[in-house]
C-alpha cells in the first residue's frame, strides 16, 4: 500500500538529491545529539546548589593606604557599623569571596605527622557569622565561639583547634559518617584541629574544580594587607544596601580601597564559559535544525514541480488526495530514515574522538534516540506543507498539457 | 563573456527569488558561524612573542614534593618557582636578559583629596622586564640594578595612569604614593597589552597588562606577597619564621624567563641548570629525579592551554556546521540547475561548448557564494558581539575581526559556494541537448 517500489525507483532517479538530504540530515543528528550532551551537562554544572544565599549576598575587598594598619580593629568597627544597618541580616570577615575563582586550598590529615594520605580541600578563615551569613545550614554539631576566634599576624604561624566543614568533605575524610568530633592535621604538624560541626553545603571558591564542594571553615582573622567581607541583605535590599555601604565603608575609614561586588555578578563570572557554551550551541542547534528543515521544502517543492505530470495522471486515474501526500511522506521518511541511521553512526563516533581529545561529556543512547526523533519529525513537517499542496494537483493537468 | 555569465546568473537569482535566497542565507549562516569560531580561536592563539620566539624562554623547575607529581600543569612540573630558586638563577650571567617576577597589586593615593584612593595592578620584576619582552617605552627608562637586589622605590607606570596621575606629560622624576611610601617615577612605557598575556598566563590570559611596575629588591622592604598563583607542598620545616620563612619555602610564585640568543649560549645555560639542581640535590631539595624545562614563547602558550578544549570544540562544530550549509545549497543548486536543463540544452544546440555551459554555472554559484560571503561577515561580527556579550568583558579584544579574518571570511564563502556549485554545474554541463529538443 506504499507503493513502496516505484517510489525506489524514482528515489534511484534523483539519488544524488536524496543523499544530499541524507547526509545532511545524518551530519545534523552527529553535531545536534553531541551538542545536547554538552549543553545538559553544562546546565547540570551550572544549576548546583551553592548552598549559600547568592542572590543577597555582597562581597566587598578592602586595602588600607598606610603600612602599619590596625587590621584587627577596623575589621571589628566595620562589622559592628554593617550589622547595625537596617535591612543587613548579618555580616562577617573571610579570607577570600565564595564562587569568585580566587581561593585557597590545603591538604588535610587523618594522623598527625604524616607525609602522604591527604585529603585536599578548599579553605576559609572566617569568623561565628558566616552561618547566618552565607544562609547555609548547619547539620550536626555547633557553629564557632568568638572565644574560638583567633587573631594573627600574617607572619605568625596560625592554626585554629577547632573547624566546621562541609558534609562532602566530612564524607570523604570519614566514610563511617561520624566525622563530628574527630580530629585533622597538617601535614608534618602535630596540632590536632576538631570537627565541630558540619554544614550541608558549600560550592567553595571554584565550582569547576574536580573537587568543589570539599570546604573547612576556621575561626581565624589573619591580618594580611587586605580583608573581605561577606554582608547578607534582606531579599530585595541588596542593590539599595550596596549603595549605601560603599560610602558608609569610605566615610568610617578613607584611608584605604573599597571594592564592592554582588556574589551573583561572581558567580556568573564563574560561570561564563559554560553559559557561552550553552547558549552557543543552542544557537547552533536551531540554526542547522532550521537550515536543514528549509533544504527538505525547498527539495521536495522541486520534486513536486517536476512531477506535477504523473501526479495528475495518478490523480486522474484515481488516486485519493490522501494518496498523493502521503506518497511524498513516506518518500521523506526513507531518506530521513536513512540518513538517521547514517547520523547514529556518525554521532558515536563524533562522541568517542569528543570524549578522549576534548574532555566532553558522553553521549548517551537515549539522548541520542530523542534527537533523532525529533529530526524525524521536524523533516517530516518540513515535507508535509509541499506534500498537502502536491495533493491539490487536479487531474485535469495531467489530460490539459499531453 | 564573463560579465555577460554575470548577468545571466543575476537574472537567474531573481527568477526563482525563494530558492536564491535559502542557498544566500544557507552560505552565510555556515560562514557566519565558522567565521565566529574561527575568529575567537585564531585571535585566542596568537604569540605576541613571535619575533622572539627563538631566543626566550620561560624557565621550569622540578622543585615539588618528593611524594608525587606537580599535578596542576600539565608537564607535571611547577609553571612557577621558588623565591630562593629565582634569586639563584637571577644570579646567573649567561643568558642576555632575565626576568623573575609576579603579580601584586598597590593602593595609590593622590595629593588631590578628590579623588578616592585605588588599586593598581602591579607586576614586580627586574629591570630586563621591558627590554626582554620589548615594551616600548614613551618617558625614560627602566630602574638601576641594584634596584633588583637592594631596596629602591622606583616605579616604571604605564600610559594610562601616567594620563590618570601626571596629564599624560613627562613624569620621570616625580613621585607617586604607592601603599603610603613614595616612589620616583624612572621610567613611562607606551602602550602594550598583549593578548594572550603570554607573559604571565597564570591567571586570566586575556586580562589586560599591568599599570605600574616595580622593582624586585623591595620584597623583604615591603613584605610583598604574590597576587597571583601561590602553589605549596607539606615540605620539610625549615625553622624560618615569618616573611623569610616564606622567601625560603617550597612554595612557587614566581614566573621566570631567559633570553638566550644562541644555540651554544642555551647550552651552557642548560648546564648550569643541571649544575644548580645537582647542588641543590646535595642540600637535600630536588629530590624528584632532574628535571627542568625551556620553553619557547610558542610552546608556553600551548603547554598553559589557553586556547581551550572548548573552543576547539566549537570550531570543529562550526565547521561541520559550515559542511551541513553547503550540502544544504548543493541539494538546492542541483535542483535549480535541473530546471533550467532544457535552457542549458538549447544552448548546446546551438553551439556552447560543455566547458562554456560549465564555467556559466560556476559563476551563478560563486555569485551566491560572494553575497553569501558578504552576508556572513555581516553575520559573523554579530556573532562576535553576542559572544562579548556573553563573556561578560573577557574576551573583548579577543572577539573582533582583524583584516585577515574578513578576507578569510570572503574567501570562505566563495570556496563553499565553488564546492556547492561544482557537482551541480558538472551534471548540467553532461546534458544531452538531443533529449530537451524532442521535449520542445
Amino acid at each position: 500500500m506504499f507503493e513502496l517500489k516505484p517510489m525506489l525507483s524514482a528515489l534511484w532517479r534523483n539519488k544524488v538529491s536524496a543523499l544530499l538530504i541524507a547526509l545532511q540530515l545524518a551530519l545534523t543528528l552527529a553535531i545536534v545529539s553531541n551538542a545536547t550532551a554538552i549543553v545538559k551537562e553544562r546546565m547540570e554544572k551550572v544549576a548546583r546548589p551553592t548552598g549559600m544565599d547568592v542572590e543577597n549576598i555582597i562581597a566587598i575587598t578592602f586595602m588600607p593606604v598606610p603600612q602599619d594598619y590596625d587590621m584587627a580593629g577596623a575589621v571589628t568597627a566595620d562589622l559592628d557599623m554593617m550589622r547595625s544597618m537596617s535591612g543587613v541580616v548579618d555580616a562577617s570577615v573571610t579570607n577570600q569571596v565564595p564562587v569568585s575563582g580566587s581561593g585557597s586550598a590545603s591538604g588535610y590529615y587523618l594522623e598527625p605527622n604524616a607525609q602522604i594520605g591527604d585529603i585536599d580541600s578548599n579553605y576559609y578563615q572566617t569568623d561565628p557569622h558566616f552561618i547566618n551569613t552565607l544562609g547555609i545550614k548547619l547539620i550536626a554539631g555547633r557553629n564557632f565561639k568568638p572565644e574560638e576566634m583567633g587573631v594573627f599576624g600574617s607572619h605568625e604561624n596560625y592554626q585554629s583547634n577547632v573547624i566546621i566543614v562541609t558534609r562532602q568533605f566530612a564524607d570523604e575524610a570519614f566514610p563511617e559518617g561520624n566525622a563530628l568530633g574527630k580530629f585533622l592535621y597538617y601535614g608534618n604538624d602535630d596540632k590536632p584541629m576538631e570537627i565541630i560541626g558540619i554544614v550541608e553545603r558549600h560550592l567553595g571558591a571554584w565550582p569547576s574544580w574536580t573537587l568543589a564542594g570539599n570546604v573547612v571553615f576556621h575561626p581565624l582573622l589573619i591580618e594580611g594587607n587586605h580583608k573581605r567581607y561577606l554582608v547578607r541583605t534582606e531579599p530585595g535590599q541588596r542593590d539599595a544596601i550596596f549603595k549605601q555601604l560603599e560610602d558608609k565603608l569610605a566615610e568610617r575609614d578613607p584611608q584605604r580601597v573599597i571594592h564592592l561586588e554582588t556574589l551573583s555578578e561572581n558567580l556568573a563570572r564563574t560561570y561564563v564559559g559554560d553559559n557561552l557554551m550553552v547558549k552557543v550551541l543552542a544557537t547552533v542547534m536551531t540554526l542547522l535544525t532550521f537550515i536543514v528543515a528549509l533544504g527538505i521544502v525547498g527539495l521536495t517543492i522541486f520534486w513536486i514541480n517536476q512531477r506535477t505530470k504523473q501526479i495528475g495522471i495518478r490523480r486522474a486515474l484515481g488516486a485519493t488526495r490522501t494518496n498523493i501526500s502521503r506518497y511524498f511522506l513516506v518518500e521523506n521518511a526513507l531518506i530521513a530514515g536513512t540518513g538517521l541511521v547514517m547520523g547514529t553512526a556518525s554521532a558515536l563516533i563524533i562522541n568517542r574522538l569528543m570524549v578522549s581529545e576534548f574532555s566532553q561529556p558522553v553521549l548517551t543512547l537515549p539522548m541520542l534516540a530523542v534527537c533523532a526523533v525529533i529530526l524525524l519529525a521536524v523533516s517530516l513537517a518540513a515535507a508535509l506543507v509541499p506534500a498537502m499542496r502536491a495533493a491539490n494537483i487536479s487531474p485535469a493537468t495531467a489530460t490539459r498539457s499531453v | 563573456m564573463i560579465g555577460y555569465y554575470i548577468s545571466l546568473a543575476m537574472r537567474s537569482l531573481r527568477g526563482t527569488p525563494i530558492l536564491s535566497a535559502l542557498m544566500i542565507a544557507a552560505i552565510a549562516v555556515g560562514v557566519g558561524t565558522s567565521m565566529t569560531s574561527l575568529t575567537l580561536n585564531y585571535m585566542m592563539s596568537q604569540n605576541a612573542l613571535a619575533h622572539k620566539d627563538d631566543v626566550l624562554y620561560a624557565v621550569q623547575l622540578d622543585s615539588w614534593d618528593p611524594n608525587q607529581a606537580y599535578s596542576r600543569s600539565h608537564n607535571e612540573i611547577p609553571y612557577q618557582l621558588t623565591y630562593q630558586d629565582a634569586t639563584a638563577l637571577l644570579r646567573s650571567d649567561i643568558p642576555t636578559r632575565q626576568v623573575a617576577m609576579h603579580r601584586f597589586g598597590f593602593t595609590v593615593t593622590m595629593e588631590d583629596a578628590e579623588v578616592r584612593p585605588f588599586t593598581a595592578e602591579t607586576r614586580v620584576t627586574t629591570r630586563d622586564f621591558f627590554a626582554l619582552f620589548d615594551v616600548p617605552m614613551l618617558y625614560g627608562n627602566t630602574w638601576s640594578k641594584e634596584a633588583d637586589t637592594t631596596p629602591v622605590q622606583a616605579v616604571v607606570l604605564s600610559k594610562a595612569i601616567n594620563e590618570k596621575l601626571f596629564g599624560g606629560e613627562n613624569s620621570v622624576g616625580k613621585t607617586v604614593t604607592l601603599n603610603g611610601e613614595p616612589f620616583t617615577v624612572t621610567g613611562v612605557i607606551d602602550y602594550w597589552n598583549p593578548s594572550p598575556k603570554v607573559y604571565d598566563l597564570n591567571n586570566n590570559p586575556f586580562s589586560d597588562s599591568e599599570e605600574i611596575y616595580i622593582p624586585f629588591g623591595l620584597h623583604r622592604k615591603l613584605e610583598i606577597y604574590s597576587w597571583g598563583n601561590n602553589n605549596g607542598w607539606n615540605s620539610p620545616d625549615t625553622g624560618i619564621e615569618g616573611y623569610e620563612g616564606h622567601l625560603q619555602s617550597e612554595s612557587v610564585w614566581l614566573q621566570f624567563w631567559v633570553e638566550l640568543d644562541n644555540e651554544a649560549q642555551k647550552e651552557k645555560y642548560e648546564e648550569f641548570l643541571t649544575g644548580y639542581i645537582r647542588q641543590q640535590k646535595e642540600q637535600g631539595r630536588f629530590q624528584r629525579p632532574l628535571k627542568f624545562v625551556l620553553n619557547k614563547p610558542s610552546e608556553w602558550l600551548v603547554l598553559n592551554q589557553v586556547l581551550k578544549d572548548d573552543d576547539r570544540v566549537l570550531a570543529w562544530g562550526s565547521l561541520a556546521f559550515l559542511l551541513v550549509c553547503v550540502l544544504n545549497a548543493v541539494a538546492l543548486l542541483l535542483a535549480k540547475f535541473l530546471r533550467k536543463a532544457p535552457e542549458a540544452g538549447v544552448r548546446r544546440a546551438l553551439g556552447a561548448s560543455r566547458k562554456a555551459i560549465f564555467t556559466q554555472h560556476l559563476i551563478e554559484s560563486s555569485c551566491i557564494g560572494v553575497l553569501g560571503g558578504l552576508l556572513g561577515i555581516a553575520l559573523a561580527l554579530l556573532g562576535l558581539g553576542g559572544v562579548r556579550i556573553l563573556a561578560m568583558g573577557n574576551i573583548d579584544r579577543i572577539a573582533s575581526m582583524d583584516w585577515i579574518m574578513m578576507m578569510a571570511a570572503v574567501g570562505l564563502a566563495i570556496l563553499a559556494s565553488l564546492l556547492a556549485g561544482l557537482y551541480p554545474a558538472w551534471r548540467i554541463s553532461r546534458t544531452n541537448p538531443s533529449v530537451y529538443l524532442k521535449t520542445q
